[in-house]
């Protein structure tokens, strides 16, 4: 199945070249001196704009191209891959327009969106240093007290760790806009840094950090700064509205950025386990280095899967992204995160050297994937969100509602998506998830199709425990629905269990809907025919769940025989066919130089 | 669903409320002065978004989110219900 995100992506993929080419722009060895030098990649974002990345931030409506959040997801994964400070600090515009997507006026609109095509960066500015995510208690406001203020907001205070809060010319700024605060206090205004006068504003010092060291992760003052009264996007006091709403897309999309690290933690380890040789024997040969690559590389499917079942739901399931996105943006950083600790262990003292080495890459990808936990709201803000939605998901699961349409259209590949339309973000799934509802009958499907498929069976197992599980997190549920205030840690923990079943849902939704239409592709056909991704990808969640494993060693090999022909092909290791721009690896047998015989 | 065989009055939604409010903060209904606004309780704001769904599942009337956000004391969201079963009966909806 040729999948149209996934073209457009490797044709941009094409563009930017091979990244083992030092010679090109966007190569790795370039990224590892800009992130030693802890310098923003500007030359870099200079190429993704030759390309017209940031037209895909902009939504068809305002003039740009953004038509599928699918789209911009696998466009990012694709920065990502190569590097995530670049990721972060060009995707951060679309993180800075997303609210004028939200509430904004066609006019507003129009104007981001053309300042945002000819390549403005843009931020959005959320968080202060004494208050973190408690975002009701921002102190950046305005102030009407003063004379002179007919036209204009006279802005006060301090943001701090924004990205691109030096860089960005515009800025979306969280502001109190009524002295008693409260959900109802805040206004999010547009502020054009163009246009301020000077003396009204200062830049705060680019913070160091351990990770994404390059980006401009910076603050801003502000000191009674005259912003035009046309800035306030959408009715005044609806900023905290309009700003949970713009997370849920921005938390969703977040999952391009793991994914990108994982395509590329995993690729290392692979490529290390093949060519690294001790005592006459590959790495790759050794049982527990299998078990470490096969584990990896059934996540980093797992996760592919879930993130393109929410970036589709984002157009089609639109009123419950408020769960999907708190699902999403919890489970894929901290199992990305995951994925390269174990990865780590495979690759053992490589994972920490520096650049310079073919494995340096390593522990950059790893240190600069631990920020991607915090963005948008940390995982325990996500995993709050729904225990704040405990009542309406436990509701709709025992009857059975939620948008199971909007589900099936998210989880069938082919089908093509509606426009989003802003005005469906709720911040509450009212009749729960439609994903959720959905599983029961895409158990009953496996279990259909292993009555002449055999090959199934084990899956049909597996699904059967998962909707078993499933049932009793929200059982669980139940008896935290009450607990709104001063929530036990206990409820955390079903949370996590809750988004391990959502993910096993969309898993099981994604290939009961798409498995006919890619199953004879011979490139990635294998993956989906016998059910082979979704058996890895279950057995992984149950085992998270605490439950018994539901795949053996054979399925885990089949797994790692996929991994490996995708790589000597020169293709993405993938749910579907995307082919990379570098030159193919060399093959195990012809390596001669960077065989590694020393052992450390 | 459950639809009310009576239509809801301003004291019966001031006593639904303040239960269902008493219910999320463990508290007793009592305790629920119907003039002080919620987040005083210690009701967060985005806890306060449950509330549109238990009124839409015992009441059959759907509700913003937000309500309140808007209307942030039992008395003042009474009040907002009392208008929108008026509207909602208006356009030959709900109960």
């Amino acid at each position: 199945m040729d999948h149209a995100p996934y073209r457009r992506a490797e044709e941009f993929d094409r563009f930017l070249g091979d990244p083992d080419d030092p010679d090109e722009v966007f190569s790795y060895a370039r990224c590892a001196d800009l992130d030693e030098r802890e310098e923003f990649p500007a030359d870099i974002c200079r190429r993704f704009q030759e390309w017209g990345l940031p037209d895909q931030y902009v939504p068809v409506e305002h003039g740009g191209g953004l038509r599928d959040y699918e789209q911009v997801l696998q466009l990012i994964r694709t920065v990502a891959r190569r590097d995530l400070t670049c990721a972060v600090g060009h995707g951060k515009t679309y993180l800075g327009g997303v609210c004028v997507w939200v509430a904004g006026s066609a006019e507003q609109g129009a104007r981001l969106g053309a300042d945002i095509m000819a390549g403005v960066p843009v931020a959005l500015g959320l968080t202060e240093r004494a208050h973190g995510s408690d975002l009701l208690a921002g102190e950046v406001r305005t102030d009407d007290t003063t004379a002179d203020t007919g036209d204009h907001w006279l802005v006060s205070g301090e943001k701090w760790l924004i990205n691109n809060a030096t860089r960005g010319s515009l800025l979306s700024l969280l502001t109190r806009t009524r002295p008693e605060a409260g959900p109802r206090g805040f206004s999010v205004l547009l502020v054009d840094k163009r246009r301020l006068d000077t003396d009204t504003y200062r830049h705060l010092p680019k913070i160091r950090t351990h990770g994404i060291r390059g980006a401009d992760i910076s603050g801003i003052a502000f000191d009674g700064a005259r912003v035009p009264r046309g800035a306030l996007v959408g009715e005044e006091g609806a900023g905290l509205e309009i700003v949970l709403k713009a997370l849920q897309l921005t938390r969703t999309m977040c999952a391009a950025l793991s994914l990108g690290a994982g395509d590329h933690g995993l690729r290392l380890g692979l490529d290390f386990a093949e060519q690294r040789e001790l005592y006459g024997r590959r790495l790759i040969d050794l049982p527990q280095a299998r078990h470490v690559l096969t584990g990896a590389a059934a996540d980093v499917l797992l996760h592919e899967a879930v993130a393109l079942v929410a970036a589709r739901a984002v157009q089609t399931q639109t009123a419950e992204l408020g769960v999907t996105a708190a699902v999403t943006k919890y489970l894929l950083p901290t199992g990305t995160d995951q994925v390269l600790a174990d990865l780590a262990g495979l690759l053992g003292a490589r994972a920490f050297l520096k650049s310079g080495h073919p494995y340096g890459r390593f522990q950059k990808v790893a240190r600069d994937h631990r920020l991607v936990g915090l963005f948008d709201g940390n995982t325990l803000v996500n995993l709050n969100s729904l225990i704040n939605q405990f009542r309406s998901l436990a509701r709709g699961f025992r009857r059975g509602t939620g948008d199971t349409a909007g589900s099936d259209t998210a989880c069938d590949l082919g089908a093509p998506l509606p426009p989003l339309d802003p005005a469906k973000l709720s911040l509450v799934a009212r009749h729960g998830s439609g994903v959720m509802a959905r599983l029961a009958s895409c158990v009953e499907e496996v279990t259909r199709r292993a009555g002449p498929n055999p090959a199934l069976a084990p899956v049909a197992e597996a699904a059967r425990r998962l909707f078993a599980v499933t049932t009793a997190v929200h059982a669980d549920m139940e008896e935290y629905q009450g607990a709104l205030t001063d929530v036990p840690p206990a409820a955390f923990e079903v949370a996590r269990r809750y988004t391990l079943c959502w993910a096993g849902a969309a898993c099981l939704g994604l290939w009961t809907r798409s498995v006919d239409q890619v199953r004879d592709d011979p490139r990635t056909g294998p993956l989906w025919r016998d059910g082979l991704w979704l058996h890895t990808a279950l057995d992984r969640l149950l085992v998270r769940l605490g439950e018994p494993a539901a795949a053996d060693r054979e399925t885990y090999e089949a797994l790692l025989g996929t991994l490996r022909a995708a790589r000597s092909s020169g293709r993405l290791f993938s749910l579907l066919p995307q082919q990379g721009p570098e030159r193919p690896p060399l093959t195990p047998g012809a390596v001669t130089g960077d065989r590694e015989r020393t052992p450390c | 669903m459950p639809v009310p065989t009576t239509a809801p009055t301003t004291e019966s939604l001031t006593t639904w409320l303040a239960e269902r409010i008493a219910l999320y903060l463990t508290r007793q209904p009592a305790e629920i002065d119907p003039d002080v606004p919620l987040a005083e309780y210690g009701l967060d704001s985005v806890a306060a978004l449950s509330l549109c769904g238990d009124i839409e599942d015992d009441f059959d009337l759907v509700i913003e989110p937000t309500a309140a956000w808007d209307y942030p004391t039992v008395h003042a969201l009474a009040g907002h219900l009392m208008a929108e079963f008026a509207a909602d009966t208006a356009q030959g909806g709900g109960a």
